[in-house]
């Protein structure tokens, strides 16, 4: 039991379904996934930039689908599969966007990655060969202040090709 | 007296869940949680019971009704209604302002409903769904109603909505034409400084709306009925000064009132000359 | 250029921390967790001057969970920080100073609590006038912010005076008597902004402390040793009873280069006497923390009809808030870069910092560059409209050239600046008309299109840094320098340079964390130094270690130590005898077990150029004597403007550096683009609100930064390398370079685009719109 989530008036216990695994935890009505992912269940790339869904760091999948962690409480998580960062690093679309992002220089100080790299992961699965204006709409609301974004862009489109020509890739 | 159910609360149905809200006037409605869960992280609501509607089905999805009108779900995700393929002729200007909602990752999460009864002036939805003559549909433990949307946006943050009451619908009764929501905003995915959301019909007949001006969407009927007639840049100059003449535009940190009064005009002719290219496409 | 081995400088090494980065298990501050830590919280003034009378801690002490409080009760008058002038305690004593300020904190054994019980604090103020105006308070009936500036200790001649926190002037020539010969003149006032830092990483600290009392201090910093100074002067401890340490940081930008909840923090887990963990929210960062200094510059130059420049008088005013922090060192420095990287033979520049009822102004990327380098390249255009010169003609005919020096008499000993010029004008076909203005079809509102070109320097400098490089039992090597990495590179970069000076492979060097136990000091990671300074320290560094590998091998080996020479991948050889050599490893093996002991390396230095020659020029109130030298920027950039909203957008932008020698070109470059995107939020967008004395938009919801959707469809960075002989391999720093003359080039592009000039920052579309209109209506 954590105490950071329990300690919100009428904690109760709640099931969610986090990277393909039962966690069992106790929260509070108010008490949001990203509390719960991060002081629950130690699953700390989820980040809490702004806590008010602008700034994207917190970025993970629920329902299949990128959303904002902070904006999302626990117990309305219920039956509806969390997946974050660390449930993606197996998946071939992730280690191409992780190889691109390392040779592009596309993170600098890392705080923003894990959430846009979920944004991206999400991207590529429904639009496998996005252009610069879909990558841009699509990760329009994970901010940087380090990079300038050219070379997040350049990682995505990079790590699209890499995954549609497979075997012209050059070995991890 | 029985304890109030505290924590969260799963209705079925639109019965159960205004019949939980009617039971325990303290208890919100969670729609999509975009609005409501930033409110209780910055402390501003600590509601102690919440009415999440996500299991409803009668809220959820779009689709085309019998008598023509198109029926968008309150549960209904910014995104959906951002990619639905039956918001065609005056209805597309709702799709264009959920394309334009905050970013893609708020657009998963953000619901129609959830969104036009916060009411919040500078949001994307309310100057479209009045410029498209949408009605809402509210219903309440006794009945459904409808308002049209015009109607339904009060005052700051404040609709139509009585307590115990949720918006169940945003009907539209689509009109072949054209027509556009044009968003000016200090950069991507902020709320808009001001907007314009026009919808053409075939025949001419026009409706101009703007939004983030005032506490609620600003018509004008006699701006209407000049644009319906004369679509000349001097025409939309004297609509655009009606419409400046009603409206209450504030100052904060997106502009202040003299810039939304002077952009008032202004896109109102971008968004008339857009409506346009769309009648022709 | 110096000849490279090739095993490390000029490579484009991905980042060392990339695979935790990428993976999302890098530790950064909120991410560290203890078995049983306290979580801490604290209490924000309501008000924005007054005196504290008493404290009621009673409810809040009766909340259980609630381990420990903390106000001003708790800390003694005479223990204050700050980098220039000791006039800040660790938290409000006596008084509060701004709105946000902290004035008490609670550590329980949860967040909620935590927070909770700072609510139950209650704090009987007595509310003073406040003063939120710098000018204002500098007129003699101000209420003072600080009654007693000036028996505050200083560590250079401040000139101190209520609440004027310091002063500073450079002249040189005769200004009054140049006017004269001078055939255009040109006289404005600029003023710029707050710009908040917005790091995507709130601020946060966590403080162990064992049972003799002695505190290890983790925190989101840029120096380890800055913040054990702050915390030791502001709580009265002395150094040998604090260690601090540094987690991943989520970047600074300057935000985190001086103390923010550090010392709150340790005095929390010093009364409770458990480790105390503390997190901002971002609004408490807004509110409480750092942001750049607002400027009111009134701005004078003049030339011949030739273009010559010939004077320029500057006098600035900055908004220093609530403590000195950095403020003399912004100003001394702002003063100093006034003059571009031209030659200006009659300059008087002056400044004054004040004291208001706001946060403390303080360290941002540029630190007080990219105010006045908005003013003064603004006003070179203005100039050369006046003169009827070409804006690049007049810039190429005044810049400075290889054995000029910098105003104030500093030799430069590697100049690139015309490479960067000739390359920027090159690259964004400058000589090209730019695109007609498009009709926003088919409405008839026109985005029209504009350049503008801007020149600046920067320094890489200054202060002191140490390096230890050692020689581990197989042969590899670690090296320790006390930098922080704050995401821009370093480590990667020091890395590259120790490996390069030994000849091995990158993976054969490993970095230690900045640790004040174990680190040499370095002063910090700002002013854009890591680079260059302690660059410097791990050449040194290294070439003590090849020394004492090269004393080893000769025995070894049975020949003079001139005979020896490194050969890659970790041996040492005789001269052109490749197959008589021995290995790192070898070596180590005698050294630890044999002969001499472990093979230790050191290097230890201040940076020791002088900023003025008094033959050249006269410093009143000089903050730094010594600062650095210089790296130089060209910029050019494209806008298309809205005519119907006002609204600017970049659409290009190219920007050449001068920085010595690329020693990681990828990062190099990753540094120009950064700031020149953060320098568009700064032009464009970016604006702190006062409401009063409150801050009106301490939320990422209203403070908006740029997004993905504001990335201009061409954004270059070009290194040039023009060999900085006392740079490690010709390097010389690039943090800040690339943010000084953004909002200056992209003022000068919205000229080009509409006519209209804008002398305030940011340039919003409500501000051009209403330079459009009144253009149109004056003509």
């Amino acid at each position: 039991m954590s105490p950071a989530s329990a300690a919100t008036t009428g904690a109760a216990r709640v099931e969610l379904d986090v990277n393909g695994s039962v966690a069992d935890v106790r929260a509070g009505l108010s008490t949001t996934l990203l509390t719960v992912l991060r002081d629950d269940l130690h699953l700390t790339a989820a980040k809490r930039g702004c806590n008010q869904g602008v700034c994207g760091a917190c970025t993970v999948e629920i329902d299949g689908v990128p959303m904002r962690a902070c904006l999302s409480l626990a117990h309305g998580c219920v039956d509806r599969p969390v997946r974050t960062l660390e449930g993606m690093l197996e998946t071939p679309r992730m280690q191409a966007l992780q190889r691109a992002f390392a040779v592009s220089g596309a993170f600098q100080c890392g705080f923003c990655t894990p959430g846009v790299l979920v944004a991206a992961h999400a991207l590529l699965a429904s639009d496998p060969d996005p252009d610069e204006a879909a990558i841009r709409r699509a990760l329009s609301g994970n901010l940087c202040r380090c990079t300038g974004y050219a070379r997040i862009v350049a990682a995505v489109r990079s790590a699209a090709s890499s995954l549609a020509a497979p075997a012209n890739q050059a070995s991890a | 007296m029985t304890a109030m159910p505290q924590g969260m609360l799963w209705p079925r149905t639109v019965q159960e869940a205004t019949a939980m809200l009617a039971d325990d006037p303290d208890a919100k409605a969670l729609a999509g949680g975009a609005t409501l869960v930033a409110m209780m992280n910055a402390r501003v609501v600590e509601p102690h019971a919440l009415v999440n509607l996500a299991l409803i089905d009668e809220l959820r999805g779009i689709r085309s009704e019998a008598d023509g009108t198109i029926r968008i779900g309150a549960f209904t995700r910014h995104v959906e209604t951002a990619g639905c393929a039956l918001l065609r002729g005056t209805a597309e200007v709702v799709w264009q302002a959920a394309g334009k909602i905050a970013n893609a990752t708020v657009r998963n999460m953000g619901t129609i409903g959830g969104s036009i009864s916060f009411a919040d002036p500078g949001l994307d939805y309310p100057p479209a769904i009045v410029a498209a003559d949408a009605s809402i549909e509210i219903a309440s433990v006794a009945q459904r109603r409808r308002v049209a949307a015009a109607d339904f946006f009060v005052d700051w943050y404040t609709t139509a909505l009585e307590p115990g009451e949720i918006v169940t619908a945003v009907i539209l009764a689509p009109k072949a034409g054209g027509a556009s929501y044009v968003k000016h905003a200090r950069v991507a995915s902020d709320y808009a400084t001001a907007s314009a959301a026009v919808c053409i019909e075939g025949r001419g007949t026009v409706r101009a709306v703007i939004g983030s001006c005032g506490p609620t969407p600003i018509r004008d009927d006699a701006a209407d009925a000049l644009l319906s007639g004369d679509r000349s840049d001097a025409a939309i100059a004297s609509a655009g000064a009606l419409l400046e003449a009603r409206a209450d535009p504030l100052d904060d940190v997106r502009g202040s009132a003299e810039y939304r009064r002077l952009l008032i005009p202004r896109l109102l002719l971008r968004a008339i000359r857009q409506a346009e290219t769309s009648i022709a496409a | 250029m110096s000849a490279l081995a090739g095993t490390a400088v000029g490579l484009s090494v991905p980042q060392l921390e990339g695979d935790d980065k990428l993976c999302g298990s890098a530790q950064y501050i909120a991410d560290l967790h203890r078995p049983g830590m306290l979580h801490g919280a604290i209490l924000q003034s309501p008000h924005a001057h007054a005196r504290i009378r008493g404290y009621d801690l009673s409810a809040a002490r009766a909340l259980p969970g609630v381990r420990a409080i903390i106000t001003g009760d708790d800390l003694d008058e005479q223990h204050r920080m700050g980098a220039f002038i000791k006039d800040e305690p660790a938290f409000a004593k006596g008084k509060v100073r701004y709105v946000g300020e902290i004035v008490a904190a609670v550590a329980a054994e949860s967040e909620a609590i935590a927070r909770a019980a700072t609510q139950l604090i209650r704090v009987d103020y007595e509310e003073l006038p406040a003063v939120v105006d710098p000018a204002a308070a500098l007129a003699p009936d101000a209420p003072l912010v600080h009654e007693g500036s000036a028996q505050y200790i200083k560590v250079f001649d401040a000139g101190t005076d209520g609440n004027l926190c310091s002063r500073t002037e450079f002249t040189s020539g005769d200004v009054d008597a140049a006017w004269a010969g001078c055939d255009t003149v040109v006289e404005a006032t600029y003023t710029t902004q707050a710009q908040a830092h917005v790091s995507l990483e709130p601020v946060g600290a966590l403080a162990e402390i064992d049972a003799g009392g002695r505190i290890t201090l983790w925190s989101a910093n840029q120096s380890v040793f800055r913040v054990q100074a702050s915390v030791c002067e502001s709580l009265g401890l002395p150094m040998t009873k604090l260690r601090c340490l540094t987690p991943r940081v989520g970047a600074g930008f300057g935000n985190k280069m001086e103390a923010h909840v550090q010392p709150a923090v340790v005095l929390l887990a010093m009364k409770a006497r458990r480790t105390v963990r503390m997190i901002l929210s971002r609004e408490e960062d807004f509110e409480t923390v750092r942001a750049r200094h607002p400027f009111s510059i009134r701005i004078k130059t003049g030339a011949r009809r030739d273009g010559t420049l010939v004077a320029r008088e500057i006098e600035v005013l900055l908004d220093g808030g609530a403590y000195g922090d950095d403020s003399p060192g912004v100003l001394g420095y702002a003063l100093l870069m006034q003059c571009g990287p031209y030659r200006i033979p009659h300059v008087r520049a002056r400044g004054r910092v004040a004291y208001t009822n706001k946060l403390r102004f303080g360290a941002f990327r540029g630190f007080g560059v990219p105010q006045v380098t908005f003013a003064a390249e603004s006003q070179l255009d203005e100039l050369a409209e006046q003169i009827g010169i070409d804006r690049i003609a007049l810039r190429r005919r005044n810049m400075l050239v290889p054995g000029d020096p910098w105003f104030g008499g500093q030799a430069i000993r590697s100049n690139g600046l015309a490479e960067c010029l000739d390359i920027v004008e090159r690259e964004s076909r400058w000589r090209e008309p730019v695109a007609a203005p498009t009709p926003d079809a088919p409405s008839g509102q026109r985005l029209r299109r504009g350049r503008g070109i801007a020149l600046s320097a920067h320094i890489s400098g200054l202060l002191a840094s140490g390096a230890i490089v050692r020689l581990l039992e197989d042969g590899s090597v670690l090296l320790n320098t006390g930098a922080v990495d704050i995401g821009q590179g370093s480590n990667t970069v020091l890395t590259q340079i120790c490996a390069e000076a030994l000849q091995l492979p990158v993976d054969r060097v490993a970095i230690a964390s900045p640790d004040t136990d174990g680190s040499p000091y370095n002063w910090g990671t700002t002013a854009s130094r890591v680079t260059y300074v302690t660059g410097r320290s791990v050449v040194g560094a290294a070439a003590e270690i090849e020394k004492k590998l090269k004393a080893h091998a000769g025995e070894m080996l049975e020949c003079g130590v001139d005979d020896l020479e490194l050969l890659p991948g970790g041996k040492v050889a005789v001269k052109g005898v490749a197959q008589k050599s021995v290995s790192f490893a070898d070596i180590s093996g005698r050294a630890h077990w044999a002969a001499g002991g472990p093979l230790i390396g050191t290097h230890s230095w201040v940076f020791d150029q002088k900023t003025f020659d008094p033959k050249r020029a006269v410093a009143l109130g000089l903050p730094f004597a010594q600062i650095g030298i210089f790296s130089f920027n060209a910029l050019v950039v494209e806008v298309e403007l809205d005519e119907a909203t006002g609204q600017v957008r970049v659409v290009g932008a190219w920007s050449a550096c001068d920085i010595g020698r690329a020693i990681n070109p990828m990062l190099a470059s990753g540094q120009i683009e950064g700031a020149f995107v953060q320098g568009m939020g700064y032009a464009l967008v970016e604006e702190m609100v006062w409401d009063g004395a409150r801050l009106a938009n301490p939320s990422l919801m209203d403070y908006k930064i740029p997004t993905m959707g504001e990335l201009p469809e061409t954004l270059r960075a070009y290194l040039i390398e023009s060999d900085e002989p006392s740079g490690p391999f010709g390097a010389k720093s690039v943090g800040e370079l690339g943010i000084n003359g953004v909002a200056a080039a992209i003022a000068n592009a919205i000229a080009d685009a509409a006519g209209v000039r804008l002398r305030q920052l940011p340039m919003t579309g409500e501000r051009v719109l209403r330079g459009l209109l009144e253009s149109a209506a004056a003509s």
